[in-house]
C-alpha cells in the first residue's frame, strides 16, 4: 500500500487555484520532496493531506484512509512540522514533547521512553531544560521535527524545515532526515534545491498549483535534457509555464 | 479529558511564566486595593461616602480583578491563534472540546487563585481598618463570584477567537474600563440613579458587584436576583464563545 495518494486532488478559493488535479503517489518510506515557487500549492498540498484543510475536489488518503471522511484515523498516522516553528514559547524542549505526549494519551511510562528516544535522535539533552524562546532557529526546528515525531507517525510533513537557518544548522537538520529515511515516509517541501537534491528518493515540481513533473532526479534530468536539479528545475518550470 | 488537561497544563504555565500575569492578575488588584482604602481614609466621615469602605470595596475589587483574567484568556487565545502552535495541534486528535477547556480550566483556578488573594487582602484591610468582615461572607462572595468567573473567561475566549491579537488587547481594556465603571466598583450606581443606573441594572457587572457585596455582608435580601442575572449572562457568553470558537475553527480547517 502506498504511504499516500492523491486523486485530482484540487483547492479552489475564492478568487484563486490553489492546486489543480493533483494526482500522484507516495511509498512507504519514501522521501518526497515537493518543490515549487512561492504560491505553487506547496503548502496548501500538505495542509490537505494533514486534514488542515479539505479539499474541494478529488480524494486524499493517508495508508488507505480517507483525509475528509477519516480524519480521527489520518491525524493518528500524520505528524506536520509546520513552515514556521510550532513550539510553546514558554515552555522548556522536555515539556513541548510531554505535552504533544499528553496531547496523543501517552502512559507516563511511554511518554518518559518517547521523550527520551527524541532527546537522543536530535541530540537534545544539553537543551532539554531549556525554554523553547531562548532556543536557535536550528533548535527550534528540531524541537519542531521532534514534537511532529513522538507519535510516532506514519508520514511526517516538513514544510520548508530549514528556511532560515544557516548553513551548518541546515546541515545538521539534514542529517537527522537522512536518520529517519526508509523508516517513515517524508513528504518534504523546500526552496532549496540542494537540499532536495541531496535528500529526496522522488521529487515533484509543482507549478501554479499543477503537477509539472514527477521522478527521480536522473529520470527529470532526462526529462528536461539538464544536469543538476536547479537547472532542471528551471527548465521544467519554463517549459510547463509556456505550456500553461 | 486527558488531551485537554495535557493542553490545560501547557496553557497553566504560560501564563505563570509571564511577569505581566502577575502584575495585572495580582498586583494591581492589590494595589488599587490599598490605593483606594487611603481614599476611603481621607473621606470626611460626614460626607456619608462609603463607596471606598472595605466592605463595599473588597467586592468591588474582587470583580475588577476578574477582569483581568478575561484579558488574559483573550491574549492567550489571540496569540495561539495568530501562530502556527494551533495548526500543529489542529492536526493531532485534539477536538474543539479539548481546545475550550485546555483555556477555561487553567484560567478558571487562576481566577479563584486571584479571589482568594484580593478577599484575604480585603480581610487583612478590615482587621487594619477595624471595620468588620466576617470570613463567612468572604467564603460567599467567593462563591457568588463563581458565575463572573465563568462570564468573565467566556468574554476572553470570545474576543480571542475573534480579534486579532493586536485589537484583543484594546478591546479588553474597554470592556474592563467599562466593568470597572458600569459595575459601580468605583462609585455609587445606586445614589446617581437614572439612566445610568437603568444601564448599569441592563448589564451583568453591576449584578456581580452587588451579588458580592451582599454576600459579604450576609445580606440576602434581593440577593438572588442579581446571582441568576449575572449567572444568566455567563449560561449566555459561554454558550456564544463555545459556538464561535467552534465555527472558527471549522472555518480554519476549510
Amino acid at each position: 500500500m502506498n504511504a499516500i495518494e492523491t486523486e485530482n486532488l484540487t483547492k479552489r478559493y475564492k478568487t484563486k487555484t490553489a492546486v489543480s488535479g493533483l494526482s500522484l503517489s507516495v511509498h512507504e518510506g519514501e522521501l518526497f520532496s515537493l518543490l515549487g515557487v512561492n504560491g505553487a500549492g506547496k503548502t496548501t498540498t500538505i495542509r490537505m493531506l494533514s486534514c488542515l484543510s479539505k479539499p474541494t475536489d478529488g480524494e486524499c488518503y493517508i495508508c488507505g484512509h480517507n483525509c475528509v471522511t477519516e480524519q480521527s484515523a489520518v491525524k493518528g498516522l500524520v505528524g506536520i512540522s509546520p513552515q514556521d516553528t510550532a513550539v510553546a514559547e514558554n515552555l522548556s524542549v522536555l515539556e513541548n514533547l510531554r505535552l504533544m505526549c499528553g496531547i496523543y494519551g501517552y502512559s507516563p511510562e511511554k511518554a518518559n521512553r518517547r521523550i527520551d528516544e527524541m532527546t537522543e535522535l536530535f541530540r537534545m539533552s544539553e537543551v532539554a531544560n531549556s525554554r523553547a524562546k531562548t532556543l536557535s532557529g536550528g533548535w527550534k526546528r528540531k524541537l519542531s521535527i521532534a514534537m511532529a515525531l513522538i507519535s510516532e507517525p506514519k508520514v511526517l510533513f516538513l514544510d520548508e524545515p530549514t528556511l532560515g537557518l544557516d548553513v551548518l544548522a541546515r546541515r545538521e537538520l539534514w542529517n537527522v532526515v537522512e536518520e529517519l529515511k526508509s523508516k517513515i515516509t517524508i513528504v518534504l517541501t523546500t526552496h532549496y534545491m540542494e537540499e532536495a537534491e541531496a535528500l529526496s528518493d522522488r521529487i515533484a515540481i509543482m507549478i501554479d498549483g499543477s503537477l509539472a513533473a514527477l521522478g527521480t532526479l536522473s529520470e527529470l534530468e532526462a526529462q528536461s535534457g539538464e544536469s543538476g536539479l536547479e537547472n532542471t528545475f528551471v527548465k521544467i518550470a519554463g517549459e510547463f509555464g509556456k505550456g500553461a | 479529558m486527558n488531551k485537554a488537561v495535557a493542553f490545560s497544563s501547557r496553557n497553566f504555565k504560560e501564563i505563570i511564566r509571564d511577569p505581566l500575569s502577575y502584575i495585572f492578575c495580582l498586583g494591581f488588584p492589590l494595589v488599587m486595593l490599598a490605593v483606594m482604602t487611603l481614599v476611603n481614609d481621607g473621606i470626611p466621615e460626614e460626607a456619608g461616602m462609603t463607596i471606598f469602605r472595605i466592605d463595599n470595596l473588597a467586592g468591588g475589587i474582587a470583580v475588577f480583578g476578574l477582569t483581568f483574567i478575561m484579558l488574559f484568556t483573550c491574549l492567550s487565545v489571540a496569540k495561539d491563534r495568530s501562530g502556527a502552535f494551533l495548526v500543529r495541534l489542529y492536526a493531532t486528535p485534539m477536538t474543539s472540546g479539548s481546545f475550550i477547556l485546555g483555556y477555561v480550566l487553567p484560567t478558571s483556578l487562576l481566577a479563584v487563585l486571584q479571589l482568594i488573594t484580593t478577599l484575604a487582602a480585603s480581610f487583612v484591610v478590615s482587621l487594619i481598618t477595624g471595620i468588620e468582615l466576617n470570613t463567612l461572607g468572604l467564603l460567599l462572595t467567593l462563591l457568588s463570584l463563581l458565575p463572573t468567573v465563568i462570564m468573565l473567561i467566556a468574554c476572553g475566549l470570545l474576543f480571542g477567537t475573534l480579534f486579532s491579537e493586536k485589537a484583543a488587547p484594546g478591546l479588553c481594556s474597554i470592556v474592563i474600563s467599562l466593568a470597572s465603571f458600569l459595575g459601580g466598583v468605583w462609585f455609587d450606581a445606586d445614589g446617581v440613579g437614572g439612566v445610568l443606573l437603568d444601564i448599569c441594572n441592563a448589564l451583568p457587572f453591576y449584578h456581580a458587584v452587588k451579588a458580592a457585596r451582599m454576600a459579604s455582608a450576609l445580606d440576602f435580601d434581593g440577593y438572588l436576583p442579581h446571582l441568576l442575572i449575572t449567572l444568566a449572562y455567563a449560561v449566555v457568553i459561554t454558550a456564544a464563545s463555545v459556538i464561535v470558537f467552534k465555527h472558527k475553527m471549522k472555518a480554519d480547517l476549510q
